[in-house]
C-alpha cells in the first residue's frame, strides 16, 4: 500500500483526533494532577533548602492568585489593594499569638475572619463604585491601611513585629512550611473551583459580563460581590498569617507592599483570569522566572517584572491559558495533520 | 502657628497641583489613568539634578528641558506601546502603565543608584518672613509654577489648533475623527504633554523633597486624590484639589502627627471616592465654563 492510498489518508488524521480528545479526558486531568500532587510531596525531602524556600514561595503566590481570582477574575472587579488583607491577616495572626496566646492554627482563621470582615465593611461602600474607581479605592485602602499600621503601638509601627518563634531545626520548619503552604494552595483552589461551579459563581460571571443585566435578572450584585470579596479576603487573610509566622518578622512596608499584590494581580492575567488553573500556572511561572532574575541579576529585578507586565499586556491580555486555547491548540492540531499525511 | 500651617498648606498643594494636572489632562482625553506619572516624574527631577549638577542651571530654568526631554519619551510611550491597548479594558492600560513604571524607576535605579542627591541653589533655605511666619522662596515658586501651569494649559487648549484638537477629542472622538483630526497623534501628544507637565512638577520637587529614583511614588497617590478631588480631566479642579488636599495634610499634620501625613492623603482618597466620585468641581471635562 502506498502512502498515497485512500484508505490511509483517511485513517492517519484519526490518530490526531484521539490525541485532542485524549488530553480533554476528565480522567487524563485527575491523572495529571494525582502525579503533580505525589510529586509535591515528595519534593521538599529531596531538594535543599534553598528550594524547598522557592517552592514554598510559589506556592503561597499561587495561594495568593488564585484567592485574588475571585474578585478579579469571575467578578472582574480589579482589586489593586488586594495585599491589605494579606498585610492584616499578618499583624492579626502575629498579634493573637503573642498577646492572646493562640497557636496559629487558630490565630490564623480568626486574623482571615477579621479579613472578611473589613472586606464586608469597606465593600459596601466601595463594591458601589465601577470598575476602575474600585480599582483605586482598594490601592488607596491597602496605603491608607499600612500607614495606619505604621503608626500603632500594638503592631510595633515602623519597627516591625516579631512573631513568637517556632524553636525546631531548620529543615523542619522549612518542610513544615512548605507543607502549610501547599495545603493553602489546594484550599485556594478548592474555593476557587467550587465557587465557579456554585450559584455564587454563576451570579459573578453574570456581573462580570454586565452587571446592569445581571441587576435586572434579579441578582443581588452588591451581596454577590460584597462574597466574592470577603472570600477573597479570608484565603488572603490566611495566607498572609502564614507567612508572618514564616519570616517571623513583619514591617508595613513588607505585609502592606503594593508591588506584591500587583505581582499576583500579573500572575492572574498571566495565566488566565476567571479560570481555576490559570492563576496558579501564572503563578508558577512568573515566581520562577523572578526568582531566576533574583538570582542572577537583583539590580534589575524590578525592571524584569516590568517587562514581564509590558509583554503580558501587550501580547497575551487574555493570559497564557487563552493564549493556548485559541492559538497554540489549533497550530499544534494543524501540524500533527500535517506530519501524518507527508 | 495655625497661619503658618495655612501657609504651607498651600505651598504644599501648588505642587499637588502641578503633579495632578498631567495626570488629570491624561485621563480626561485618553482615558488612561497613568500610574507611570510619577516615574516620568522623576525622570524630570534627574534632567534637573543633572543640570544643576553638572551645568549649573538653575533648577527653575531647567524646568524648560525637562519638559522637552520628557514630552518626547511621553510621545513615544504612547505612540508605540500605549496606543495598541487603547480601546481595551481599563485595567489593561492601569497595568500596564504600572509595568512601565516598574521599569522607569528599576532604569534609574540602575544608571543613578539609590543614593540621596539634593538640589540645592543658593537660595534654599531662604524665605520671606513676617513675624512668626516664614514663607520659603522656593516653596512660594513651587506654587506659582503651578498656578501657572494651569494658565498655560488652559490657554494651549482654547487657543492654539492642537490644544483645540485635544479639546475635541476629549468631548466627542468619533466627532473629532470626522472632521479630519489624526487621533493617533493627538493622543500621543496629549500623553507627552502629561509626562511634560510631570516634569515641570518633578523639577519642582527638587527643591521641596531629596531626590531618588523614588520621588515620584509618594506624589502619585497625591496626583490620584488631586485628580478625582478637582474632577477628572478638568485643569482648574486639579489645582482647587491640590489645595484642598494641601491643607488637609498640614491640617491633619499638626493635630495628628506628620507620620500620619501619608495616610491622610489615602484616607481623602478613599472617602472622596466613596462620597463624592464626581469630585469638588464635579463638572465634565470643558463641560460648560
Amino acid at each position: 500500500m502506498k502512502k498515497s492510498d485512500p484508505d490511509i489518508q483517511v485513517a492517519r488524521p484519526a490518530v490526531s483526533v484521539a490525541l485532542t480528545t485524549l488530553v480533554q479526558q476528565p480522567m487524563v486531568k485527575v491523572g495529571v494532577s494525582a502525579v503533580l500532587l505525589a510529586v509535591a510531596v515528595l519534593v521538599p525531602f529531596i531538594l535543599t533548602g534553598y528550594w524547598v524556600r522557592v517552592l514554598t514561595t510559589m506556592l503561597m503566590y499561587a495561594a495568593l492568585a488564585s484567592s485574588l481570582n475571585i474578585i478579579m477574575g469571575y467578578t472582574g472587579y480589579t482589586d489593586f489593594g488586594n495585599i491589605v488583607f494579606f498585610g492584616i491577616g499578618a499583624y492579626s495572626t502575629g498579634i493573637l499569638m503573642k498577646v492572646v496566646g493562640l497557636p496559629l492554627l487558630l490565630a490564623m482563621p480568626v486574623g482571615a475572619v477579621l479579613c472578611s470582615l473589613l472586606a464586608v465593611v469597606m465593600g459596601l461602600p466601595i463594591l458601589r463604585l465601577r470598575g476602575y474607581y474600585f480599582a483605586i479605592a482598594s490601592l488607596g485602602l491597602s496605603q491608607a491601611m499600612r500607614e495606619l499600621v505604621r503608626n500603632m503601638e500594638i503592631t510595633g509601627g515602623a519597627k516591625g513585629f516579631s512573631f513568637p518563634m517556632w524553636r525546631v531545626p531548620p529543615r523542619t520548619f522549612n518542610i513544615s512550611i512548605y507543607f502549610l503552604m501547599f495545603g493553602l494552595m489546594l484550599m485556594s483552589i478548592a474555593i476557587s473551583r467550587w465557587v465557579l461551579h456554585s450559584r455564587l459563581g454563576y451570579g459573578l460571571r453574570a456581573i462580570r459580563a454586565d452587571e446592569q443585566g445581571a441587576a435586572v435578572m434579579g441578582i443581588n450584585t452588591t451581596w454577590h460581590k460584597i462574597t466574592a470579596w470577603a472570600l477573597s479576603a479570608f484565603m488572603t487573610g490566611l495566607v498572609g498569617g502564614a507567612y508572618g509566622f514564616w519570616f517571623v518578622y513583619v514591617t508595613p512596608d513588607d505585609v502592606f507592599n503594593i508591588l506584591v499584590s500587583v505581582k499576583y494581580l500579573v500572575m492572574v492575567l498571566l495565566g488566565g483570569a476567571g479560570t481555576v488553573a490559570g492563576p496558579v500556572i501564572g503563578a508558577f511561572v512568573l515566581e520562577y522566572v523572578s526568582d531566576f532574575i533574583w538570582a542572577r541579576f537583583s539590580v534589575i529585578h524590578m525592571g524584569v517584572l516590568g517587562l514581564a507586565i509590558i509583554l503580558t499586556v501587550l501580547f497575551m491580555p487574555r493570559g497564557f491559558l487563552h493564549m493556548i486555547r485559541t492559538r497554540v491548540r489549533p497550530l499544534l492540531a494543524r501540524a500533527i495533520i500535517r506530519a501524518e499525511r507527508s | 502657628m495655625s497661619l503658618q500651617v495655612l501657609i504651607n498648606g498651600i505651598v504644599l498643594g501648588g505642587l499637588y497641583a502641578c503633579v495632578g494636572m498631567g495626570f488629570s489632562l491624561v485621563y480626561g482625553v485618553l482615558g488612561i489613568s497613568n500610574l507611570a506619572h510619577g516615574a516620568l516624574l522623576m525622570l524630570g527631577s534627574y534632567v534637573t539634578y543633572w543640570l544643576f549638577t553638572l551645568y549649573g542651571v538653575d533648577p527653575f530654568l531647567s524646568i524648560i528641558p525637562s519638559m522637552a526631554v520628557l514630552f518626547v519619551l511621553g510621545y513615544l510611550i504612547q505612540r508605540l506601546v500605549i496606543n495598541r491597548v487603547m480601546g481595551g479594558e481599563i485595567r489593561t492600560t492601569l497595568i500596564l502603565t504600572f509595568g512601565f513604571q516598574l521599569l522607569l524607576i528599576n532604569v534609574a535605579l540602575y544608571i543613578f543608584k539609590g543614593d540621596y542627591r539634593a538640589v540645592s541653589p543658593s537660595y534654599a533655605g531662604e524665605g520671606f518672613r513676617f513675624g512668626s511666619l516664614t514663607l520659603p522662596y522656593a516653596r512660594l515658586a513651587v506654587l506659582l509654577i503651578g498656578i501657572g501651569s494651569a494658565i498655560a494649559l488652559q490657554l494651549f487648549t482654547t487657543r492654539t489648533k492642537v490644544g483645540n484638537a485635544i479639546k475635541a477629542v476629549a468631548l466627542n472622538r468619533r466627532g473629532a475623527e470626522l472632521c479630519g483630526v489624526d487621533i493617533n497623534h493627538v493622543y500621543a501628544v496629549t500623553f507627552g504633554i502629561g509626562a511634560a507637565l510631570a516634569a515641570v512638577a518633578g523639577s519642582a520637587a527638587t527643591m521641596v523633597y531629596v531626590l531618588t529614583p523614588y520621588i515620584g511614588q509618594p506624589l502619585l497617590g497625591r496626583a490620584f486624590v488631586v485628580t478625582i478631588l478637582g474632577g477628572m480631566g478638568n485643569i482648574v479642579g486639579p489645582l482647587l484639589g491640590g489645595l484642598a488636599l494641601g491643607l488637609a495634610e498640614t491640617t491633619g499634620a499638626a493635630i495628628l502627627g506628620t507620620t500620619y501625613q501619608e495616610a491622610i492623603s489615602f484616607i481623602f482618597l478613599v472617602l472622596v471616592l466613596v462620597l463624592r466620585p464626581q469630585g469638588l468641581y464635579g463638572r465634565q471635562f470643558f463641560g460648560g465654563s
